[in-house]
């Protein structure tokens, strides 16, 4: 079997797969640069991997976690470790990329992406299983920042800057969702332009683009709409500010046909060569 | 870090058993006050669970229809936290919730039909195996048969019910016509679930067959395995039940018991 180079994405547009599309993206395998996974559809090696390395046959696959929970009270899950770094082994992805967020505490999983305060301590924990789960890949993870809707009084600094010591202490990578940044300044007041000027830009890896949904004023991460037009005014942004990356469009829930999701990975594909064509 | 610990035990508590907003969060944001953050990790937390109970029990939601599904759910959820990162792990008491849960008692073979879903939904996941060495089996000298012990695949399971699960199972999958009517007094009925080219399906065993493939499963060698069966059926083909399990692909390989 030849697979694609796997050890690096190439800076194009992608789009997340799910198990909708399967069949219709192995059937008529449309030009799109790359497929992101959520890695916990595949622990176990059975008939899902299957699916995943014959879409690996023809396309570069990032894998992006959502249930290692690296900020969590709890200890790092070893079993979910270990299930990680078979998938790795199986597929060869050009990127693995977790959460910068928790899931588990007081004996109870929550499935979900929740923050934390950015304090001196919890930046010694998340580096010390950073540092674990890249010694266990032998690769480097990308973290991603988070779409948050609340925020803790005892936060010693940004996320942005969190992220970037990060970076400096394990060597990490950054996936920069700038759905999740514009979430953060309409629900937290978050300043989109301090995050960006936080990052090293060299640590940025991938972005994320996502349709958002609004309960009670509280804008939600649902990853259910197209990319509204201001998360592509701030992405034009982050693309001068950054330069371009491997672009993710990502929809989880209401999945549209696979020609619209396709629509928008084209849509950020123009912006990045527009991009590109201008720092030329 | 005792304050780090408190602050996610307090949220997590929050979150999952709907006790009281944690003190050390930020009381208000830009267009909305704390209590609907609260609210929308708490739809977030329900929503997630539910979701992946409606993957793994799409045949249960069928039969009981959506809004009894989310009741189900509900109460499922309020008494069994998930314990894993990852969602696919969560619902494995579902078979064992819905035998106590009173609302759904009329319904008496729900219970097993989600017993069978929950090892379909394994299945589906579950590792490779490999395939039965029919070559080496063939060269085996006749006299060593009845020390064979033969190994199902991991994805494979057997399940026994009072009720027609299997056949309930497979009406209610998409490419089965609406009008099948099953009579629930067909039961009991042994289901075989199994996996074959990424697709898991269920089947039925007859009870000499099934009976067969359980003792083997147990590590009983063929020899005693099939005297034991035809104790309680007289009839049991045992060439015919190799055969269909081995074309199935539920047999994964054999060894040999080793003597003392």
């Amino acid at each position: 079997m030849s697979m694609p180079a796997g050890h690096k994405l190439p800076c194009t547009a992608g789009i997340g797969l799910r198990a909708a599309h399967y069949r219709e993206v192995l059937e008529t395998l449309p030009g799109v640069g790359w497929v992101e996974v959520h890695s916990e559809n595949f622990f176990g090696g059975g008939a899902p991997l299957h699916t995943l390395l014959r879409v690996r046959e023809h396309y570069p696959v990032s894998l992006h976690g959502v249930g290692l929970g690296l900020a969590s009270a709890t200890p790092l899950d070893r079993q979910h470790l270990s299930a990680l770094r078979s998938l790795c082994d199986a597929v060869q992805p050009a990127a693995v990329s977790e959460h910068l967020c928790w899931n588990s505490a007081a004996g109870l999983v929550i499935n979900d992406l929740l923050p934390f305060p950015y304090t001196e301590a919890a930046l010694s924990r998340v580096a010390i299983r950073v540092d674990q789960v890249q010694e266990k890949l032998g690769r480097r993870l990308l973290l991603e920042n988070l779409s948050s809707y609340l925020a803790f009084p005892r936060s010693e600094m940004s996320e942005g800057e969190f992220l970037a010591e990060l970076v400096r202490r394990t060597g990490c990578g950054i996936l920069f969702d700038v759905e999740n940044l514009y979430v953060n300044t309409r629900n937290l007041g978050v300043d989109a332009a301090a995050f960006i000027r936080a990052l090293p830009a060299e640590a940025v890896q991938e972005y994320h683009l996502a349709g958002y949904s609004v309960r009670d004023g509280c804008l939600v991460d649902t990853h259910d709409h197209p990319v509204y037009p201001e998360v592509w005014e701030l992405y034009e942004r982050v693309l001068q500010q950054l330069g371009p990356r491997p672009t993710l469009i990502e929809w989880d829930s209401d999945i549209p046909l696979l020609p619209v999701l396709l629509g928008e990975a084209a849509k950020a594909q123009q912006r990045m060569e527009e991009c590109h064509a201008c720092l030329a | 870090m005792p304050v780090l610990h408190d602050d996610l035990a307090g949220l997590a508590l929050a979150i999952a058993r709907g006790e009281d907003l944690p003190l050390r969060i930020d009381a208000d944001y830009v267009n909305y006050p704390a209590a609907v953050a609260l609210e929308v990790y708490r739809n977030n937390y329900r929503g997630n669970l539910h979701a992946a109970l409606a993957g793994a029990y799409p045949v249960v939601e069928q039969l009981v229809g959506e809004a009894f599904f989310r009741r189900l759910t509900r109460a499922y959820i309020a008494c069994h936290p998930s314990r894993s990162g990852n969602l696919h792990d969560y619902g494995d008491d579902m078979a064992q919730f819905i035998a106590a849960f009173e609302p759904a008692r009329a319904l008496a073979y729900l219970a097993d039909v989600a017993a069978l879903e929950w090892a379909c939904h394994r299945a589906y996941f579950a590792g490779d195996a490999g395939t039965l060495d029919v070559v080496a089996l063939a060269r085996l000298p006749h006299e060593r048969y009845p020390e064979l012990v033969f190994h199902m695949h991991q994805a494979c399971s057997l399940l026994h019910s009072r009720y027609p699960v299997a056949a309930i199972w497979q009406v209610h999958q998409a490419a089965m016509p609406d009008d099948c009517s099953i009579d629930l007094d067909n039961g009991p009925c042994h289901a075989l679930v199994l996996r074959r080219d990424d697709a898991v399906g269920v089947v039925e065993l007859p009870a000499a067959d099934a009976a067969w493939l359980q003792l083997m499963h147990a590590g009983m060698p063929l020899g005693a395995a099939v005297a034991a069966v035809l104790e309680h059926h007289p009839d049991f083909d045992f060439q015919a039940a190799l055969t269909n399990l081995v074309g199935q692909g539920v047999l994964a390989g054999f060894t040999l018991e080793t003597t003392i």
